[in-house]
This record gives C-alpha cells, structure tokens and sequence, in this order.
C-alpha cells in the first residue's frame, strides 16, 4: 500500500503538480487505511462521490498556489454536505441527507478538496468521549482502551490514524482542542464569528464554532484559510482576509505569556503539569516571559456552560418534532408524536440536557441563571481581555488528564464536563485557542492549549509552531 | 345602563409590505400555490441560520412614526420557544424585551370628540405557517412562514366599541398610507384580537381574549356580545376564567376556544444567531423622510376643493381610487365623483384593480374635461363606461364610434331653439318679463327635444343669446 498520506502536505502537493500522483491515489490510499482498521472514526463514508470527484480533479490542471488541492478531508457528521447523510451521531438524523452545502463545504469544495466522509461524533455534540454517539463509538488509535475524546473525536481519529490529513470539527466547549490533545494532533477553534455556522447544525448557537484539525501546525492554518471567509447567510460572521502562517517561524523572544494559576492548579493531574512545566522552560529559554497570572471568574466556566450551552441547545433541538424531516413515529395525537419522537430519537444525554436547559429558561429561572450567567459571561470575558491587554498569549494544559478508559464517564455526567474545565473559557469569551501536542504520558499523547485575543489566531500559530518544532510533533 | 364599565385592550399583527421575509430570501407573496415561497430557512431545516432584513425594520420604522412611538436605537430579538406545528422551528423570533416603537398613540375622532388612544408597545416578529384543517388531517402552507409582521398593542384604555372600531380604522388607514402594509383583514395582512373585561370599580376584571376576529366592524360586535356575555355570568353569581375565544360572526357570538393555563412559559431568551440591531438618528430621519403622504393631507386637500367629507372619507378608504386621483391634474370634485360612483360600480362588479383597467391617466383626464365643458352628459358616460374601462380606445373616437357624439353644430341647435320657443310663446312671455325661472323650463325642453344629444353648455348660451334678441 502506497503512504503518500505520511508525507507533508508541500511534498504531496509536489507530487501532484508533477503528476507522479493523482488525486485518486490519495483517496483509494485513505480508503484503504479506513478498511484496514476499525476505530469507527466515519459514520457515512463517501466511496462513490470522493472517486468521482478524485477522478474530476485529475483531469485538471493542479494549481501551483493551492497546497489543499485534491487532499482528503473528513468532515464532522453535524456539517452538512449536499447529498450525504447528516445524522449528527443521532437516532433522530440516521436516515436524514442533507439537501445543501454548509458555506464552508461550499468552500472546501470549490478548493478541490475531496471529501472522503462524515465523522463520528458525541450525539449533536453533546459530550466529550464521543461514547454518546448512536453509532458505535470511535477508538483512539494510540490505545484501544482509551476513549479518543469529544465531541469531535471521530475527526481527530480520522487525522491521528492517518486516514485524512485534514477534519473538520466543531467546538462548542473544547469539543475540537480536547479530542486533539486525547489524539495528538493539532485543533484550532477560531475566534467567534471567523468561521461561517451557515449548515453547522446549532447545539448552543452563541458558543458553536467550526475549525480545522490536522496533523500539523502550518497544515492547520492553511485550511483555517481557506475556510475562514465572511458569510452573508451568517450575521455572527465578521469580514476576515489575512494569511495565518505569516508569523510561523519568526522568532518569539519577548513574547509576553500568562500562565493563570487556576491552569496549573489541583484540578489539572500531577502528570500532566509535570509535561507542562517543560513547555515553560523551554519557552523562557527562548526568551519570553511567562507569568502566573489571577483571572477573575475563571473557575466559573463549567457552571456558564452548563446553563448557557444547555439553554441555547433545549431551544435549538426543538425543531426535531417528526414533523418535517428526521425520524417521525406517527401516533393518534400530535402530543404523543412529539413525545414518542423525541423519546426515542435522542439519547440519554441529548435528553438529559434538553431538560436541564428547559428548566433553566423557564419563568423565574431565566433571570436566576439564564441572564446572571450571561452577565457573568460578560464578566469573564472582560477579565480576559485585561490579561490580554498586558500579554500576548494565555497557555495552559488542554486536558486535565490524557485519554482515559473507555466507559468511565458512563455513569457521571459531570465528569465529562470537567475534561473541559480549561478550554470552555474560550467559547465564553469568542477567543481563538488551539490545543498542539507539548508531550506524551505513558505512551498517551497530550496537548497544551494557546489562546489568544480575540482575531490574533496568526500570533498563536506562531507560538504553536515553536512548540511543535522543539517538543516533537509529528512533522517537521 | 350597565353598571359595569368595559376595559378593552386591542392587539393588531400587521404584514409588512417587504420585498423578502423577514429572514430569509424568499418572496413575501400572498396567493400564491402553496409552499411555492418557501426554503430551507423557512422550513426551519437544521443548521439554519436567520438573516435579518433591513427592509422589514425600515418598514417598522415608518409604523412606528405614524403611530407616534418612541423608536428604540439599540434592539435584540429573543426566541419565545414553544411546540406547534406551524412554528417549524419550535421558537418564533419576535422582540419581547426590546420592541421597537413604544409609548405611542393614535388620534380618534369620535363624532369631533377627539381622543388619544395609547399604544404600550409595537414590535417586529415572524409569522407562522398557515395551518389548513381538514377532517382527517393539517396540511401547512410555509409561504406565509417567515414572513414579516408588526404587532401592535394597546394600552387597555378602550372602554367603548365604537373606540375600538374607530381606533382600528384609523390605525388600518395610517399604516395604509405610509405603504407599510396592505391591511387586508379578509387575506390576513391585518389580524385582530381584543382583550375584554368587565368591572364596576377602577380594578380591571377578568381578561378574556377574542382571536382573529374577521373585520372590524366585528370586532365592534364581538366586544359587545362579550362584554354582554361576561356581565350575564356575573349577574349570576359566576366567577370569569381567564381564557381564549372567538368570534363567530353568523351567529353573532363569542365561542370558547381555551382556557388560559397559569404562567404559560414561553422560556424567552435573547436569539444568538441575530446581532445587536443598532439604528443612529441619520437612519431613522431617512426612513422617516420617506414616508408618504399621509391620508389627513389628502383628505384635507379633497375637501379644500370642494369635495364632502362623506366622498372624501370614501376616497381615503379606498387607497386605491385615491391613489390614482393623485396621479391626475384635473378637477378633483369631479374626478371624485366619476371615481366614486360609476367607476367604482364598474370595478366592484368585475372586481378589478383600477390600476388594471384601460383608463389611463389622460383618458380619465379628458372625460373630466368633457364632463365639465359639457361635451358629455351623466348618462352619456354611464352608456359608455365599460368600453372606457375595457378599450385602448380614446373618448372622441369612442363617441363618435357610438354616435353620441354631441351636436355642436349652432344652426341645428338654434333651430331646435326656435321650435322650442315658438310651442311656448306664454313662458317666453314671462321669461322677457323678467322670470328667471322660465329659462330653466325652456332650457329643459331644448334638451328634451334633442334626446339629450346637444351640448347643453352650447344649448344654454343660444338659447339666451336667442331670448335677449327678443328683449
């Protein structure tokens, strides 16, 4: 078998314009790799659709300026793809086909990017091991054990195990930069408002966000390139036209790094602040300055997330009624088709947070929670935009731990909640972070999160690239 | 009399006349084959996202001016969450905390007595599918899905029906004028609903809700039966219900449709997929600066010249007809007169717009003038009325085609005179003696002689002519 998929995306992209490869050997490459091991990280591929296009793609001309043209890509099962299934790991949506392209397929496609399948996923992205997924759960590669995180896990299995350079994910609370650290990769959630939502199917609308996951840094900002595009079909979408890899490789001596001590507190396992620790020293070795910092309201993230995301979600799911499309179970009254649907198309914890968001919104309450969260939301916003004032980046571990059993989190659903204790406050505050791999513990990779101020996603490429290249990713 | 003094607060949901709904691009129609104006965004289909169109906001600017409502510069919209089937994305974007026109009032004028009534809040939101119920099943029609509407609600500050009807049609006749909305009740561009209680002190009673009520003459019935309906229970000792009815107007009553549950919880909360709409004072004076002509500085200009005010209130309400008046430079008393009566007759029978017809402008024009100088008579024009209306045809080929073309010619008018004169020799008489009256009987007799086919402006000056040479 054939393992151009190893290669860097400039050696492909070399052998391409050369014609020594086309298109199509990559994408019998990675169904091949996809056969060869069960991890479950697809729920739909797309044999029949990503050969024909392959093929299409090769009869043209490869565009010397498009590193991205005629790669593989894997897309997470909650983006719509014109014509392939949408089921957002859900009973609901198992047999639904989208009827349009989200804008950044739109824009994936139009790169002449070939789109291999649709990933496994938590249900409607509710989770953080991909176990909630209707379908069987995905692997991590590095450990069969392990769970491979969430909710974007299928997307980061796909790029660990070498099935596509690139996926596509979402991130709602961690649910790209955790399943990175869990896989080793690299995970971006871009600035709120960066990425289109136009065709992301919405879990809590003011936190959702698209990013790329990938093998690499620099591979990393060239598909935030091509995906990052003002949308008129999305209000939340700003104007953006900037090179992200212009800083990759300039030197960060005098870069100015905050630490807050909550990052590096108990809540964060002894091993991993043990790996985290050589990150600082290797980046006050290059010259910066890194400081412990205090933010105000940092250890409230989980309880906003709880109330904002669950609100938002009980509001956005309620549209799967069996009425128009997605699963229907037909009974004698109305009421009892809209129970009978929703009892049995969505699961345990879809469900679970469906009703605490109910509760949250409902009469008096939205006043005690729903707006003393979002005003608190404000606040923690605000806290972080002072630090970010005074310093360049913020750092800390991704995960408080690597990837852990499959099955643990089954009978606890806080627990899930506390993987993503230190990449919630992102979403909170619309700030790009992304989680790059600083390092393994017992032969399970982990990641450290950079976040930035809101837009400055190029300023922490360039800090992820320095890791990257001193503490081993796994290209160059 | 009654003891029990009625306190009525009226709820009104106006269509806006916009372009495209109000989040997403489909066509904002009416009439047409159902679920032709309809996408993924109207269907509510998953990872959707709404697009606020500014022609909609524009347009509830101008509602709020004519209403004179404090417009609010900073506003969000906020999702009221519930099941139905005509709500396709289970929540209906509407502004409940921040409408955008408050504190507004409409001026009646009842009978000279004029009064303000107060408008508590005005605010932009979709509208829902069109439910059609049949026996065994719901089919929806998600043209009407999206579609933008204003909701207009008044303090509850109506204690009479007559207030309310004349509230309605002065709101119906503002927001007409301004191209806000069309305001047909019978295709549901304007829906009403009032609330009603009862109560012999300054405490309001028991609100009972009537929904949808199909004209607004009949929400003057529906208030009345109501308030007569709430006042029997409690004469018999009976305690009201919040609850929810409405009005059958065959049988002239209210009919329950449900009892309001406590605290019904439409869970609020800001729409996150819609940013801050933030209006500056240039952009709400330039709205404002487009707003048409209002209906009053019509009307005060068809009475200036000469119109009545019955005519004229008829004019008003038929925006059409008098939208067309604005178009032409010619005699407005008239021109209100052809309008108003057989034209108006023409148009209802064959229910057409006027604006479809083959009166154009300078047609219209013409037989204004010909009308005055007396070219033609009424029952000329009556004669003739369907083929103006239905020919490209101007009114001189048409006359003379239909050969009523009327006789100009002095000689034979003055030989008609003279015929007259000589088979009356005692009223010509008197006339040459003084009595005025007795040209109006000669006058009348030419006219008769001719078969009314003579100008009578050409007939009346001969035949003075002729009387004074005899002096």
């Amino acid at each position: 078998m054939s393992n151009y998929l190893d290669l860097s995306i400039n050696e492909i992209h070399e052998l391409l314009v050369k014609g020594k490869i086309k298109p199509i050997d990559l994408v019998e490459e990675s169904f091949k790799k996809i056969d060869n091991n069960k991890l479950n990280a697809f729920i739909t591929l797309d044999l029949e659709g990503a050969r024909k296009r392959a093929i299409e793609l090769g009869e043209m001309e490869v565009p010397q300026d498009n590193l991205l043209f005629g790669l593989p890509i894997a897309i997470k099962d909650n983006i719509m793809v014109d014509g392939l299934r949408c089921t957002c790991a859900s009973h609901m949506l198992e047999n639904f086909i989208s009827i349009y392209d989200a804008s950044v397929i739109e824009l994936i496609k139009n790169a002449g990017m070939i789109i291999i399948g649709k990933t496994n996923m938590d249900e409607f992205a509710m989770g953080s091991t991909s176990e909630t997924s209707y379908f069987k759960a995905p692997i991590n590669p590095w450990n069969k054990d392990k769970v491979p995180g969430g909710s974007s896990g299928g997307s980061a299995v796909s790029v660990a195990a070498g099935y596509t350079p690139f996926a596509l994910g979402s991130d709602t609370g961690g649910s790209i930069r955790q399943p990175a650290s869990f896989n080793g990769i690299v995970g971006m959630k871009p600035t709120y408002g960066r990425v289109s939502r136009f065709g992301l199917v919405a879990f809590a609308s003011s936190l959702d966000q698209i990013g790329p996951m990938t093998r690499t840094v620099y591979e990393n900002a060239l598909l935030l390139n091509l995906i990052s595009k003002k949308d008129l079909k999305d209000m939340t979408s700003f104007e953006t036209d900037e090179d992200f890899t212009r800083l990759i490789g300039k030197d960060i001596k005098d870069m100015k790094i905050a630490i807050p001590n909550y990052f590096v507190s108990d809540v964060v396992e002894k091993e991993v602040l043990e790996v985290f620790e050589n990150v600082v020293d290797t980046l006050k070795k290059a010259g910066c300055k890194v400081e412990l910092v205090d933010v105000k309201h940092i250890d409230k993230a989980p309880i906003l997330y709880q109330i904002i995301a669950m609100g938002e979600a009980s509001s956005n799911l309620a549209r799967f009624d069996g009425i128009r499309y997605g699963l229907s179970l037909k009974e004698d009254t109305l009421e009892d088709l809209y129970k009978k649907t929703r009892s049995e198309g969505f699961g345990r914890e879809v469900k679970r947070r469906i009703m605490v968001g109910s509760f949250i919104l409902s009469g008096e309450n939205a006043k005690i929670y729903y707006n003393k969260a979002l005003e608190i939301r404000d606040d923690l916003k605000k806290s972080f935009d002072k630090i970010f004032s005074s310093y360049d980046l913020v750092i800390g571990p991704t995960s408080s731990r690597p990837a852990y059993d499959v099955g643990l989190n089954n009978d606890d659903p806080l627990r899930s909640f506390m993987d993503d204790i230190l990449v919630m406050h992102a979403n909170m505050g619309g700030f790009p972070a992304i989680s790059v791999p600083m390092g393994m513990i017992t032969e399970l990779p982990i990641g450290m999160q950079i976040m930035g101020k809101g837009m400055d996603e190029a300023k922490i490429y360039q800090l992820a690239a320095y890791i990257e290249k001193e503490l081993g990713g796994k290209h160059e | 009399m009654s003891d029990y003094k009625k306190t009525i607060g009226i709820e009104v949901h106006v269509e806006l006349k916009t372009k495209e709904k109000l989040f997403s691009p489909s066509l904002n129609l009416y009439g047409n084959l159902a679920n032709s104006n309809c996408n993924i965004i109207d269907l509510g289909y998953p990872g959707v996202l709404p697009v606020l169109n500014y022609e909609a906001v524009a347009l509830a600017i101008r509602a709020a001016t004519v209403l004179n409502c404090k417009i609010r510069k900073k506003q969000h919209f906020d999702r009221k969450n519930y099941f139905y089937p005509d709500n396709p994305k289970n929540f209906q974007i509407t502004e409940e905390r921040t409408p955008i026109g408050y504190d507004g009032y409409v001026e009646i004028d009842d009978d000279g007595e004029k009064k303000k009534i107060e408008i508590l809040e005005m605010h932009i939101e979709e509208d829902t599918c069109k439910s059609i119920h049949s026996k065994e099943r719901t089919l929806l029609d998600f043209n009407r899905a999206g579609v933008p509407l204003v909701e207009i609600v008044t303090k509850p500050c109506i204690h009479t029906s007559r207030e309310a009807t004349l509230y309605l049609e002065k709101l119906r006749e503002l927001l007409l004028y301004a191209n806000v909305s069309d305001c047909k009740i019978e295709e549901g561009s304007m829906r009403c609903d009032a609330n009603i209680s009862i109560s012999k002190n300054d405490e309001l009673g028991t609100k009972v809700e009537v929904k949808n009520i199909g004209s607004i003459t009949n929400v003057g019935l529906a208030i009345d039966y109501e308030a007569k309906r709430q006042e029997e229970l409690l004469s018999q000792g009976e305690t009201l219900r919040e609850e929810t009815r409405r009005y059958d107007a065959k049988a002239d009553k209210t009919i329950l449709m449900r009892v309001k549950e406590t605290g019904n919880d439409y869970r609020y909360f800001p729409e996150p997929d819609i940013p801050y709409v933030i209006l500056t004072d240039e952009e709400i004076k330039k709205v404002q600066s487009e707003i048409p002509v209002l209906a009053h500085v019509r009307r005060k200009r068809y009475l200036d010249s000469g119109i009545s005010l019955l005519n004229a209130n008829k004019l008003i309400a038929n925006k059409e007809l008098s939208d067309y008046l604005e178009k032409v430079d010619t005699n407005l008393k008239t021109a209100s007169n052809l309008l108003l009566g057989d034209i108006s007759a023409y148009l209802n029978k064959k229910n057409m717009s006027i604006f479809d017809s083959k009166l154009t402008y300078d047609k219209f024009k013409d037989l204004v003038l010909k009308l005055d100088d007396g070219v033609i008579s009424n029952k000329n024009f009556k004669d003739i009325v369907s083929d103006i209306m239905e020919r490209d045809i101007d009114i001189d080929s048409l006359l003379k085609e239909k050969g009523i073309e009327n006789v100009v010619d002095n000689d034979v008018v003055l030989k008609l005179i003279n015929k007259v004169l000589t088979d009356n020799p005692k009223v010509v008489t008197d006339y040459l003696e003084g009595n005025e009256r007795s040209l109006k009987f000669l006058m009348g007799q030419v006219m008769k002689e001719s078969r009314g086919s003579v100008n009578p402006k050409l007939a009346n000056d001969l035949l003075i002519k002729t009387l004074d040479e005899r002096k």
